[in-house]
């Protein structure tokens, strides 16, 4: 069963500087006497946060406010400095916008690595399911991703991501940059997704987006808590929405 | 914290260098008084090293004690090995580590990460002052060990500011000021018929060991009409001894050994001035000056940066000295010795502090809150790294796919794919090969494909290396955005080269089949030596890419390095064709990797000194390796 357990969870993020690189620096200020500690900036300050499956989060806030960073550490990139922190399932995390795609290699291959380093055997039957799901011209399989547009490698990735169920998912400012056609179908699938007792954790600026796919919207500032916002019903009512953001 | 039931008190493991009945002394009787004033709250266990031997669990006042064999001491710090093994064992059975310091041993376990789900708290009883080498190299285990504590506990708040270490610290530093039970020394009867009769007995007490500074005591002695009598044992007694013999003293200085503590209790009770000469800052609080204010005795104590010149106070409880003057200090007790009224004055005044502000009650109360906090606090646990979660079978299997596809995308590319940089490679060998046919008299086409294989080989390693230095950089999406483990991408660097050296080694084996007589024996016996070969450029290159991951000023370092490497080792010229006895050549730990498949290729046996050269780099290799996996979890913050 999926879930995700965060308590207390403190991220002291390093910041190193031109010369915190340089291995002649660190050894001779240390002989020097004078090693400057590297700087440290807290990208995650204390966050509590329980999901059981079924929960859809959206993470918001301004720039810099963690989120990134935020799924990261649930995605386990980075080791967290301090608290406890529980992730049963399997994880398929989307977070960059070209996340670990091979540019120079053609939409087919990519889609395979990709499938493979899920642990997953690709067949052509599975490539072209997938490929269905972008609803991309057939020969553009053979094209080198590097001749797609942002929105076309979104729908790729998007489409290999969630092929297979599941058990949690993150995603980083994802479905904002495909167009609106295939940004309903993409929700649509994620409703599944989440229907088969999956987590999905999304960090947008989109805040409609976010009230349509969310049951809890959380608002991050500097690393901390600011709110959490809970939404009752998964799809509220689109025209209150333009009014309160009119 | 795992939760347990009411019923069952906390256990905290005390972790110490030494404890009784090895040794008597201010520290110990610290810890003694913990695991009595909290025995109803925290349930206690000691682990300590011992000299003596004897039986290893051993029950002192109703505390267990576990003591591990140590071989003597090494710059004041005892050699047991198996000490951090032991305290590793433990540390699962405890609900909370409470660490004396300074006591670098344990700071060794710390530092390797072990015990982390555990909360410590750390006792500072002082800092390293005698042993300034050994200091600068263990302040950086000291400081990951503060760093992962809870709490850390010093005696007075003085210390805090006066320690630079603790001063980074100062947020989670708390000061407890010890505590003495002052009815223990409620002896009227021996006050009134024995004090001031004489009136000239001085009293000191503690190891003897140098910073305590009995040596002043002895010489401030001379030419004086004071008694001197030191209680306690140590290393120094030799030395006292004879200088006590030289100065001439013998009749009036005396050192009594160890004494049960009923009878230091007594001797506290009939002294007329209790002395405590120590010279260095590794006294930072001095108990026995607590003990003797609470036997109303006056002290004479020295103006260390510590809390001993704040626990008896110049003028009030104290005569305060220089510490190591022994003009000063003899001064100071003559005049206490000559004003009785003074002295039953300040040992008043002591007995009152003595009682008032340094309270067991408080001290036992001061200590409960904080292993309390200590142990409520959540356990900084960290999940265990990706790589862990995915499982090594897993691990590698990416990577294989990933070489896979490199291997695959070049034949995309060209038709002839990686065979291009055999054919490249083929050239080498016939250009070489010629010229150093001229180098020396056997045939050059002998040494073909001798000479293709090590340049296969060679371009192996070197290119393993060189690929993992920007491995991870080049994989930055796949490591933050996919959350693959960093590893992956190392070993996909092994993985491709050597899909390409599969390919290069058609050039060899070509040559072999055509100009060599067939003999599989030779090349059998060569597999062992090319499996380790193999295993130490893994080893590099998990080693030497984390490191100019993290260090981007190392990649042409390494570059260099390789290109030197390869000149100087005997890879297209071979070891007969230069003076035997070049030691470069010997030291070279390229000279007997290639030597040990290369020999028994051409020979049919290898050298046993390069087979135990070889086999201790790649033990050396390997450690390294673990260490860099374990590392390897803060790769994405490098790229």
């Amino acid at each position: 069963m999926a879930n995700i357990t965060l308590r207390d969870i403190c991220l002291d993020y390093p910041l190193y500087g031109a010369y915190d690189f340089s291995l002649k620096r660190r050894l001779l200020g240390r002989l020097a006497g004078a090693a400057a500690p590297i700087q440290t900036i807290r990208a995650i300050d204390n966050i509590s946060i329980e999901a059981a499956a079924g929960a859809r989060i959206g993470l918001a806030g301004p720039n810099g406010s963690g989120k990134s960073t935020l799924l990261r550490l649930i995605a386990g990139v980075y080791p967290a400095t301090s608290g406890h922190l529980a992730v049963t399932g399997n994880v398929v995390p989307l977070l960059g916008l070209n996340a670990g795609a091979n540019m120079d290699f053609v939409a087919a291959d990519n889609i395979s690595l990709l499938l493979r380093i899920s642990g997953r055997k690709p067949t052509p039957a599975l490539i072209d399911d997938i490929w269905a799901f972008t609803e991309l011209e057939e020969r553009m399989q053979r094209l080198p991703l590097r001749m797609f547009s942002s929105g076309m490698l979104m729908r790729v990735l998007f489409a290999t991501a969630t092929a297979f169920p599941a058990d949690i998912l993150l995603l980083d400012e994802w479905l904002s940059v495909v167009d609106e056609n295939f940004s309903a179908k993409a929700e649509q699938r994620l409703l599944k997704l989440v229907s088969q007792a999956a987590i999905v954790i999304i960090a947008s600026h989109d805040h409609e987006l976010l009230r349509r796919t969310c049951t809890s919207i959380v608002n991050l500032d500097h690393g901390r808590i600011v709110n959490t916002v809970s939404l009752e019903a998964p799809s509220p009512h689109p025209f209150e929405l333009r009014e309160k953001r009119a | 914290m795992i939760p347990h039931d009411s019923a069952r008190r906390p256990s905290v493991l005390h972790i110490f260098k030494v404890y009784y009945p090895d040794l008597f002394g201010g520290t110990l009787s610290v810890i003694r008084d913990i695991c009595a004033g909290l025995k109803d709250i925290f349930s206690a266990g000691v682990l300590v090293c011992s000299r003596t031997g004897g039986k290893s669990r051993i029950v002192v006042n109703d505390v267990a004690v576990e003591r591990v064999r140590s071989f003597g001491d090494v710059l004041s710090l005892p050699a047991a090995p198996t000490y951090p093994l032991r305290l590793w064992r433990r540390i699962a059975e405890h609900d909370l580590l409470a660490l004396h310091a300074p006591f670098p041993l344990a700071d060794l376990v710390f530092a390797f990460g072990l015990g982390r789900n555990r909360p410590l708290v750390v006792h500072w009883h002082a800092d390293i002052v005698s042993h300034a080498a050994l200091r600068s190299f263990v302040e950086p285990l000291m400081r990951r060990t503060l760093r992962r504590a809870e709490a850390i506990i010093v005696s007075d708040a003085v210390l805090i500011e006066k320690t630079p270490l603790l001063r980074e610290f100062a947020d989670k530093c708390h000061a407890v000021p010890f505590g003495i039970d002052v009815s223990k020394y409620n002896l009227p009867a021996l006050r009134l018929d024995r004090v001031n009769a004489r009136g000239r007995l001085v009293l000191a007490c503690g190891r003897l060991v140098p910073y305590k500074g009995f040596d002043v005591l002895v010489r401030a002695a001379v030419d004086r009409s004071f008694e001197v009598w030191i209680v306690g044992e140590g290393r120094e007694r030799l030395r006292l001894e004879e200088l006590i013999k030289s100065l001439g003293v013998q009749d009036r200085v005396r050192l009594l050994g160890s004494v049960p503590e009923s009878e230091r209790v007594k001797l506290m009770c009939i002294a007329d001035v209790f002395a405590m000469p120590s010279v260095t800052n590794a006294e930072t609080f001095g108990l026995v000056q607590l003990e003797a204010m609470a036997a109303g005795r006056p002290v004479v104590n020295t103006s260390l940066d510590t809390a001993v010149p704040q626990v008896a106070r110049d003028g009030i409880e104290a005569v305060t000295v220089p510490p190591g003057d022994p003009e000063k200090l003899g001064d100071a007790i003559d005049s206490l010795i000559a004003d009785p009224e003074r002295r039953r004055r300040m040992g008043e005044a002591a007995r009152h502090r003595a009682m008032t502000k340094y309270s067991t009650a408080a001290f036992s109360k001061g200590i409960e809150t904080i292993y309390r906090e200590a142990a409520a606090a959540p356990a900084p646990t960290v999940r265990a790294s990706r790589a862990a979660a995915i499982g090594w079978p897993h691990t590698i299997q990416i990577a294989a796919a990933l070489a896979w596809s490199d291997m695959r995308h070049r034949y995309v590319r060209s038709l002839l794919g990686p065979f291009w940089m055999s054919i490249q490679m083929a050239i080498m060998v016939a250009v070489l090969g010629s010229v150093i046919g001229h180098f020396s008299n056997a045939s050059a086409v002998a040494r073909l494909p001798m000479l293709a294989l090590s340049l296969t080989a060679w371009t192996f390693l070197n290119s393993v290396v060189l690929d993992a230095t920007t491995a991870l950089q080049n994989s930055a999406s796949l490591i933050k955005d996919r959350a693959l483990p960093p590893v992956i991408f190392l070993l996909q660097c092994v993985f491709r080269q050597g899909l390409f050296a599969l390919h290069n080694a058609c050039v060899p084996l070509i040559l072999w089949l055509f100009l060599v007589p067939k003999d599989f024996s030779g090349a059998v016996a060569a597999l062992p030596g090319l499996a380790v070969f193999i295993a130490c450029t893994v080893g590099l290159s998990l080693v030497l890419g984390a490191m100019a991951t993290r260090f981007r000023d190392l990649k042409p370092i390494i570059e260099s390095g390789l290109t030197l490497a390869f000149l100087s080792s005997p890879i297209i010229w071979s070891p007969e064709m230069i003076n035997q006895g070049s030691a470069v050549m010997r030291l070279n730990p390229l000279t007997h990797l290639f030597a040990i498949w290369r020999e028994p290729l051409s020979t049919g046996h290898v050298a046993m000194p390069s087979v135990a050269y070889v086999l201790a780099g790649l033990i050396a290799l390997a450690v390294a390796s673990v260490v860099t996996v374990a590392r390897l979890r803060k790769a994405a913050f490098w790229i």
